[in-house]
């Protein structure tokens, strides 16, 4: 199965590496490969090269199956890669740490902790005292739009509480950078748009790097720098398309503006090309 | 104000028993056997049973026994439970180890046990500990294996080492699960506690029970067995208690409608 080479545009540049001052994460051919049964391999990912610079909202976009939370869990330390290397600030990313925050699709709350108790969580374990880290954590639920929440249970909340509980909890110990997998995946569309708003308000704020799993082309382009295009079987990198639209980034505003609309519509269709040549027969 | 329905409710498991010693009030007058007292007879002889010295004497060591037997299986068997739910290593090891066990009823071994140790505390003890600990272990292990990865991925980007992890995040994330089982493995504390008194009769409950069957004291048996069902209502009745307050956060949010207005 051929990749298919891609077209250019004035506005794609190719992956090849270059390596400025301010990387953050670099990922060095990195290769996955899943024992599927006793004779089966998939290659999940197949030397993937990619480098993300400090403070950069970077999206990973492709169809499931692409291997790219895959990726994102090898960033996070929690799955190690069958070869190459994934490095944050130079060093190699052996295991989880407090210096890269997970945010999943799946919330992950610890359910017999209120809303309170799962945002303090992290920087209790990191030691931080309990007055302190108990006004912190309340000031990062205000943020995100719980005030008046605080003691309340996981199972209490809505789908798009729960996430906001967990971005509350991953800034809550300062990591410097989120990883977020497909985080408004199980969202609805009203939800979804909301918690979009909202996260681009507060990264807007601190500009903490970010690497964001999803499917949704919309949501790549109005969030990101970077959107990192993946296509599927084996999971490799397609291209690498900077997304040059002004910031501070307001939904209603953007939505109407051609230099979006365009993004979307050429990143649309280059994974409909890609469909067509990589089909199966 | 309660409404009618909630005091039916309220009033169902007394109206129950009262409607069980009815029935065998009048089946007691009907058969007018002597090996079959009538209930009042059976409850009659209650207050002797709990104002004799030694048969309180017996009765407590029964429970000192049970309460023994269980506490020290519940701390050998969620550690285990937790581990093997989260190893496979483990759990290939103890898997095939439980399923031999699980099946054997615990009273059949009483016998090498009491040659081996004897028919005192430790003997009894010893089945009582075998009997709470497959239910204990069994439902940790699923509570254990069910824990969403993620919710570890999460803890782990914390800091937390694999051993907090296991206490802090696996075992209060599987606590619904291990609560669940040693509620299963109180009941069987009870019942493995009266039997062993059955085989090896020397103290206990299950002893005096067993000692008035001999002496022809039909209604001090059957009240025998009031007290000791009485006794299994009440630590079931506590332990449900406890374990509500502990899983607070993982139960439905509202209870069902008790009316439909």
């Amino acid at each position: 199965m051929k990749v298919v080479p891609s077209r250019s545009s004035e506005w794609v540049r190719p992956v090849t590496s270059q390596k400025p001052a301010s990387a953050i994460i670099e990922i060095d051919r990195v290769s996955q490969v899943f024992q599927t049964s006793a004779r089966k391999d998939h290659l999940a990912l197949s030397d993937i090269s990619l480098t993300i610079e400090e403070g950069a909202f970077v999206s990973i976009l492709g169809p499931s199956g692409c291997g790219k939370s895959t990726l994102l869990y090898i960033v996070g330390g929690f799955v190690s890669p069958t070869s190459g290397v994934a490095k944050i600030k130079g060093q190699a990313i052996t295991g989880p740490g407090p210096d890269r925050g997970p945010v999943f699709q799946e919330f992950a709350l610890f359910p017999w902790k209120t809303v309170l108790g799962n945002v303090m969580y992290g920087p209790r374990q990191q030691g931080v005292r309990a007055a302190e880290a108990d006004a912190q954590s309340r000031a990062l639920i205000e943020m995100v739009g719980l005030k008046g929440y605080e003691n309340f249970y996981p199972k209490e909340l809505s789908g798009g509480m729960k996430q906001r509980v967990a971005l509350a909890r991953t800034l809550a110990y300062h990591p410097e950078v989120l990883l977020m997998d497909e985080p408004f995946g199980a969202l609805d569309a009203h939800t979804r748009t909301r918690l979009q708003n909202d996260l681009l308000n507060i990264w807007e704020r601190d500009r903490k790097t970010v690497l964001f799993v999803t499917h949704s082309v919309d949501e790549a382009v109005f969030l990101s720098d970077k959107v990192v295009m993946m296509s599927k079987s084996p999971g490799r990198i397609r291209q690498v398309i900077d997304i040059d639209l002004p910031r501070p980034r307001r939904r209603n505003e953007l939505l109407l503006d051609p230099r979006y609309q365009k993004y979307v519509v050429d990143i649309e269709r280059m994974f409909d090309e890609s469909d067509e040549a990589g089909a199966p027969s | 104000m309660m409404l009618p329905a909630a005091v039916l409710k309220r009033a169902a498991p007394v109206l129950a028993c009262i409607g069980l010693l009815a029935i065998w009030q009048a089946a007691a007058l009907v058969l007018k056997n002597d090996s079959f007292p009538t209930a009042i007879e059976a409850i009659r002889a209650i207050p002797d049973i709990l104002g004799d010295k030694e048969s309180l004497v017996n009765i407590l060591a029964s429970l000192r026994r049970m309460a023994m037997g269980f506490g020290v299986a519940v701390l050998f068997s969620i550690p285990l439970g937790l581990l093997m739910g989260r190893s496979r290593a483990v759990a290939a090891f103890f898997n095939p180890l439980l399923m031999v066990i699980y099946p054997v009823p615990k009273a059949a071994l009483m016998p090498i046990i009491m040659l081996w140790l004897g028919v005192g505390d430790i003997t009894k003890t010893l089945v009582i500990f075998l009997g709470v600990s497959l239910p204990v272990i069994y439902h940790s292990f699923e509570g254990a294996k069910a824990v969403e990865e993620k919710m570890l991925w999460s803890g782990a980007a914390m800091g937390l080492s694999p051993l907090q992890r296991l206490v802090r995040i696996v075992l209060p994330a599987a606590l619904p699960e291990i609560l669940t089982g040693c509620r299963t493995g109180l009941v069987l504390a009870l019942i493995t506690m009266i039997t062993s008194e059955m085989i090896a009769r020397q103290s206990g409950a299950g002893n005096i029970l067993f000692n008035a069957l001999d002496m022809g004291q039909y209604d001090t048996v059957f009240a025998m067995i009031i007290v000791v069902g009485a006794m299994g209502i009440c630590l079931d009745a506590i332990f449900e208690r406890i374990r509500a307050r502990l899983v607070r956060w993982s139960e439905p949010q509202f209870d069902m409608p008790l009316s439909f207005s």
